[in-house]
C-alpha cells in the first residue's frame, strides 16, 4: 500500500497542475474578448516591407 | 496628382466612407470622395500601404474629425488614461465607438504603419476598445488621439470613474471564476480522498492521511472560495441587518467546525464534502444570476427605449430619424418645447432652456447662439437649430429617465423586492430558531444526528428564490413589451401595472388622432402668400399637434419661406403668439385670440381641434381640424371596462360628451374642461378613494397628471416631446393593444407569485425531510441550487411563453 502515498502525491501534483492552468487562463484574459481574434484571423498579413 | 472639385451627380457614394455626396465630390486617383478629409485618410493610408481596408468590406470608412486632443498632454488628463508606464513605453485604452467592421479591425491593428511611435495596437471589437503602447518621445498622448480622429475613429473620452468602474467589475468576474474553479477542484479532490470513506474501506494511516488533506482543502475552499460571503455578511452584522444568506453561511460553517474537530480528534471523516460542495455549487448559481443579469441589462440599453423621431437637417432639408442615428455633428431643429436629445451647440437662434429635469432648478436660463447646451434641457422659444456635439450614449438624458428621483418614494415602497427583503429578515430568524430546536432535540435523542439535520435545513430553505423570480420574471416582461412598442422604464414600474385598476385617459392625441384631411376653413377673406410664410414660420415653433397641423397646412399652397419671427410665446393649452415686423399674429384658441365665441357658429364644442387665427388687427377666423379615433379604440375601451374602471379627462367642452358617451360606464367617468392641474387632481381623488390608476396621456399637457397616477404612460406617434415623468412610452398605434399590455403585466406578477408557492412547497418538503437527519448536508446542497436554478427557468419560460403570444396577437 506504500505506493499509494506516491500515486495520491501525484494526483494531487496533476490536480493542482490543472489548477494553476485554469487560473493563468482566467487571469491572462483569454476569455475577455472571445469576437476579435475571430476576425483577426481573417485580414491577411501583406507582404512585410522590412 | 490631379484633384478637381465637381458638380454633384446622382446615385454617386464616398469611397471611403460611403455617404451620399452633399455639395462637391472631391475627385483622386479616379475614385469620389464626399469630403477633403475624407479623401486624406484614403491618401494616407495608400501612402502606408493600408490598401487592404478597402478591400475588407465596402466603402468602410468614416468621415474624418479634425477634433484637437492635444488638451490630453497636460497632466491632470495624461495621468488618468495611460494605464501603465516606463521610460520608453507607454500603454493607453481608448474607447472607438465608431468600430463596425473588419475594416476597422484591420486599419486599427496597423496603426503603427503611420507612425513609428506606436509600437503595438490591440483592439477587442466586442467592447470597442483600443489597447495602443506607444513611445510617448516620439508621440504625444493628444496627436495618438488626435490620429484616431484623423482616421474616423475618434476617441470617446468616457469619465474616469465610469472607465474605473468597468475594470473594476471584469476584475470580479475574473475573481468569481477563479473562485468558482478553486471551489471546483477542492471539491472534486475531497470527494476522491473521501472514497475509502464511502466504500468503507478500513485503513488506519490512509484515512488520516486523507482527513487533512480534506481539511487542508477544506479550508482553502471555504477561505478563500467564500471570502465573499463573509465580507457581505459582515458588512451586514456592521449594519445589523439580516441577509437571505446568512442561514447558508452559518449551516456551512457548522459543517465546517464540525469537520475540523472529527479529523482532528480521529473520530470521524467530517463532512468536507458537504462544505465545498456546496460553495461550489453556490458560486455557480452566483455566476449564473451574473451572466444573467448582465444579458438582461445589456437588453435594457437607453436605444430600445427611444425610438422617437428627431428631426435631423440633411442638405438644407428636413430628415426625420430615428434618435439613435445622431452622430456627432449632426444638424438638428429643435422646436419650442422640445428635448434635447444630445449635448450639443446652438448654432441658430435664441433659447429659454429649462434645466429642471437635469438639475431640478425652475430659472430658465437664457443662451445664445455659439454656447453649449446639455442633454435633457426643455427648449423654450423660437426655434433652434443646433449641432450635436456628442455622442447619445455619453449624454445624461438616458440616465435621466432612470433616475427616481421624479418618482414619489412612498410609491416604491409598496413592491415586491421590498416584500422579499420583508420575508428574507422574518424567514432567517424563523429557520435559526428552527435549527436552534431541532439540533437541542437530536441531542437529546440521537447526538449522532444533530449536525447533519442542521446543516440540511439551513441549506434546504435558502429562501434564494425569492430573490431570483422577482428580477427575472419583470426584466423579460420589460424586454417582451419593448418589443410591442410599449417601453417600461423599470421592472418595478411593470409590476405597478400589474397592480393597477382604474385607468383614466386623455382625450385629444392620446384617444384621436389628427386626420391627415385638410382642415375646414372659416376664414372671412383668403391667406396672402405672405401670411402663410408667417403662419408657417410660428407654426414650425411649437411641437403642439395643431401647430403641426397648421404647418402641413400651409405646406399644402406651396413651398413656403422661414421668415425670422420675434418675441415668440406659447402659452400652453391657449396658443402662440409672436411678431413679425410691425405685425402681431396669435394663434390659438378663441378665449386666448380675446373673440368671442357667440360668434362663431355653433359647432363650437371641440376646441381642441379649432384654431382661430388673428394677424394684426384682422381677426381671420378659425380653421377646424377634424380629428379621427385611434384605430380600435372603441373596442380597446369596450375590453377594458370588463376589468377596470375607466376614465376619460380632457381639455375638451363638455358638450363634446355625446360621441363619446357610448364609450364609457356612466357620464361620471367623463371629466371636461379639464387644465393641466385639474387632471392631476382628478387622478388624486381616485386615489384618495384607494384606487390604483393608470393615466395615459399624451405626456405633454399631462406631465402632472401622469407623474401622480401609479404608473404613467405617455402614448407618443413620432415627437421627442416624452416627460420624465412618464413611467413608460407607448407608441400610438399599439394603443389599440393596451388591454393585452395589462393582462400581460398581472400574469407577469401572477408567475412570480407561483414561483413563490412552489418554492416554499419545495422548501416545506426538503425540510421535513432535512428536520429527520434523513437528508445528507450534500444532497440538501445540489437541491438548493437546482431550486434557485428551477425559479430562474420559471421566470424565463414563462415569461417567454407569454411574450411570445404578446408578439403574435
Amino acid at each position: 500500500m506504500e505506493i499509494m502515498y506516491l500515486m495520491i502525491f501525484l494526483s494531487l501534483l496533476m490536480a493542482i497542475g490543472f489548477l494553476f492552468a485554469f487560473i493563468w487562463f482566467i487571469r491572462s484574459g483569454q476569455q475577455d474578448d472571445l469576437i476579435t481574434p475571430g476576425m483577426r484571423i481573417l485580414n491577411e498579413d501583406k507582404k512585410t516591407n522590412n | 496628382m490631379e484633384q478637381l472639385v465637381q458638380s454633384p451627380q446622382t446615385n454617386t457614394k464616398c469611397y471611403h466612407c460611403g455617404e451620399t455626396f452633399a455639395d462637391e465630390i472631391v475627385h483622386f486617383q479616379e475614385k469620389d470622395f464626399c469630403c477633403q478629409g475624407c479623401k486624406n485618410v484614403y491618401e494616407l493610408l495608400q501612402d502606408h500601404e493600408l490598401g487592404t481596408y478597402y478591400t475588407c468590406d465596402v466603402n468602410p470608412g468614416i468621415s474624418p474629425s479634425l477634433q484637437n486632443f492635444d488638451y490630453l498632454n497636460k497632466p491632470a488628463f495624461r495621468d488618468k488614461l495611460i494605464q501603465f508606464s516606463n521610460q520608453d513605453i507607454s500603454k493607453v485604452s481608448f474607447n472607438l465607438p465608431s468600430i463596425h467592421c473588419r475594416s476597422c479591425l484591420y486599419l486599427l491593428e496597423n496603426l503603427h504603419k503611420l507612425d513609428s511611435g506606436i509600437v503595438k495596437t490591440q483592439l477587442n471589437f466586442g467592447k470597442k476598445e483600443l489597447s495602443v503602447w506607444f513611445r510617448e518621445q516620439e508621440i504625444s498622448l493628444g496627436a495618438l488621439a488626435s490620429l484616431l480622429a484623423k482616421v474616423g475613429y475618434e476617441p470617446l473620452l468616457s469619465e474616469e470613474s465610469e472607465g474605473n468602474e468597468k475594470k473594476k467589475r471584469l476584475s470580479q468576474q475574473t475573481q468569481l471564476f477563479i473562485k468558482l474553479g478553486v471551489a471546483g477542484f477542492c471539491a472534486g479532490n475531497i470527494m476522491l480522498f473521501s472514497f475509502p470513506e464511502y466504500l468503507g474501506i478500513e485503513d488506519g494511516n490512509l484515512k488520516y492521511l486523507f482527513g487533512y488533506l480534506n481539511l487542508i482543502l477544506g479550508s482553502i475552499a471555504l477561505f478563500y472560495s467564500g471570502s465573499d460571503y463573509f465580507k457581505n455578511i459582515w458588512a451586514h452584522i456592521k449594519l445589523k441587518k439580516i441577509t437571505i444568506e446568512m442561514p447558508i453561511l452559518l449551516g456551512v460553517l457548522v459543517g465546517y467546525s464540525r469537520s475540523v474537530y472529527e479529523i482532528l480528534s480521529h473520530t470521524g471523516a467530517g463532512y468536507m464534502d458537504s462544505v465545498s460542495g456546496l460553495l461550489f455549487f453556490l458560486l455557480i448559481g452566483k455566476w449564473f444570476q451574473q451572466k444573467s443579469f448582465d444579458f438582461l441589462s445589456f437588453e435594457r440599453k437607453y436605444t430600445s427605449y427611444f425610438p422617437l423621431v428627431i428631426t435631423k437637417i440633411m442638405q438644407g432639408k428636413e430628415e426625420m430619424a430615428p434618435l439613435s442615428e445622431i452622430q456627432v455633428g449632426d444638424r438638428l431643429r429643435i422646436r419650442n418645447e422640445e428635448i434635447i436629445p444630445a449635448d450639443a451647440i446652438l448654432i441658430k437662434g435664441k433659447s429659454n432652456m429649462d434645466y429642471s429635469f437635469v438639475t431640478g432648478e425652475s430659472e430658465w436660463v437664457a443662451i445664445q447662439s455659439g454656447n453649449l447646451i446639455y442633454a435633457g434641457g426643455k427648449h423654450h422659444g423660437e426655434m433652434i437649430e443646433i449641432e450635436v456635439k456628442k455622442d447619445l450614449q455619453q449624454s445624461h438624458l438616458t440616465q435621466l429617465w432612470e433616475q427616481q428621483a421624479f418618482k414619489d418614494p412612498s410609491f416604491k415602497a409598496e413592491n415586491w423586492e421590498n416584500f422579499a427583503n420583508q420575508v428574507g429578515i422574518y424567514f432567517t430568524i424563523g429557520l435559526i430558531t428552527l435549527a436552534t430546536i431541532v439540533a437541542l432535540y437530536w441531542i437529546q435523542v440521537d447526538p449522532s444526528k444533530w449536525q447533519n439535520s442542521v446543516v440540511s435545513i439551513l441549506v434546504i430553505a435558502c429562501p434564494c428564490a425569492l430573490a431570483i423570480s422577482y428580477p427575472f420574471a419583470l426584466g423579460h416582461g420589460v424586454r417582451w413589451l419593448s418589443k410591442s412598442n410599449l417601453y417600461v422604464k423599470d421592472i418595478q414600474a411593470l409590476e405597478r401595472m400589474g397592480q393597477v385598476d382604474t385607468v383614466v385617459f386623455d382625450k385629444t392625441g392620446t384617444l384621436t388622432l389628427a386626420k391627415s384631411e385638410a382642415p375646414n376653413v372659416y376664414l372671412h377673406r383668403d391667406l396672402s402668400e405672405n401670411e402663410l410664410d408667417i403662419l408657417y414660420s410660428l407654426s414650425l415653433q411649437s411641437t403642439h399637434p395643431l401647430s403641426r397641423r397648421l404647418c402641413t397646412y400651409t405646406q399644402s399652397f406651396g413651398d413656403r419661406k422661414l421668415l425670422s419671427i420675434s418675441s415668440f410665446k406659447e402659452v400652453p393649452g391657449k396658443g402662440l403668439e409672436a411678431r413679425w415686423k410691425e405685425l402681431h399674429i396669435k394663434i390659438g384658441s378663441a378665449k386666448f385670440l380675446g373673440i368671442n365665441p357667440n360668434v362663431s357658429p355653433q359647432d363650437f364644442f371641440s376646441s381642441e381641434s379649432q384654431l382661430f387665427i388673428q394677424i394684426g388687427d384682422d381677426a381671420l377666423g378659425y380653421l377646424d381640424f377634424p380629428w379621427e379615433n385611434r384605430e380600435g379604440v372603441e373596442f380597446m375601451l369596450r375590453k377594458l371596462q370588463h376589468h377596470y374602471d375607466v376614465f376619460l379627462v380632457s381639455g375638451d367642452k363638455t358638450n363634446h360628451a355625446a360621441s363619446l358617451k357610448d364609450w364609457f360606464a356612466t357620464e361620471d367617468h367623463m371629466k371636461f374642461e379639464c387644465s393641466p392641474m385639474e387632471k392631476m387632481d382628478f387622478i388624486k381623488q381616485l386615489q384618495a378613494e384607494g384606487k390604483k390608476v393608470m393615466m395615459v396621456g399624451d405626456g405633454l399637457n399631462d406631465a402632472g397628471a401622469l407623474q401622480q397616477a401609479h404608473v404613467g404612460i405617455a402614448v407618443s406617434d413620432d415627437h421627442l416631446h416624452f416627460t420624465p415623468a412618464s413611467d413608460a412610452i407607448l407608441q400610438g398605434r399599439s394603443l389599440s393593444r393596451l388591454p393585452e399590455f395589462l393582462n400581460f403585466s398581472k400574469k407577469a406578477i401572477t408567475l412570480i407569485k407561483m414561483s413563490f408557492l412552489l418554492s416554499l412547497v419545495y422548501n416545506t418538503i426538503g425540510l421535513s425531510f432535512a428536520v429527520q437527519g434523513n437528508l445528507s448536508p450534500l444532497v440538501a446542497a445540489i437541491l438548493m441550487p437546482v431550486n434557485s436554478i428551477s425559479m430562474l427557468i420559471i421566470a424565463t419560460w414563462g415569461m417567454n411563453i407569454y411574450g411570445k403570444r404578446l408578439k403574435t396577437n
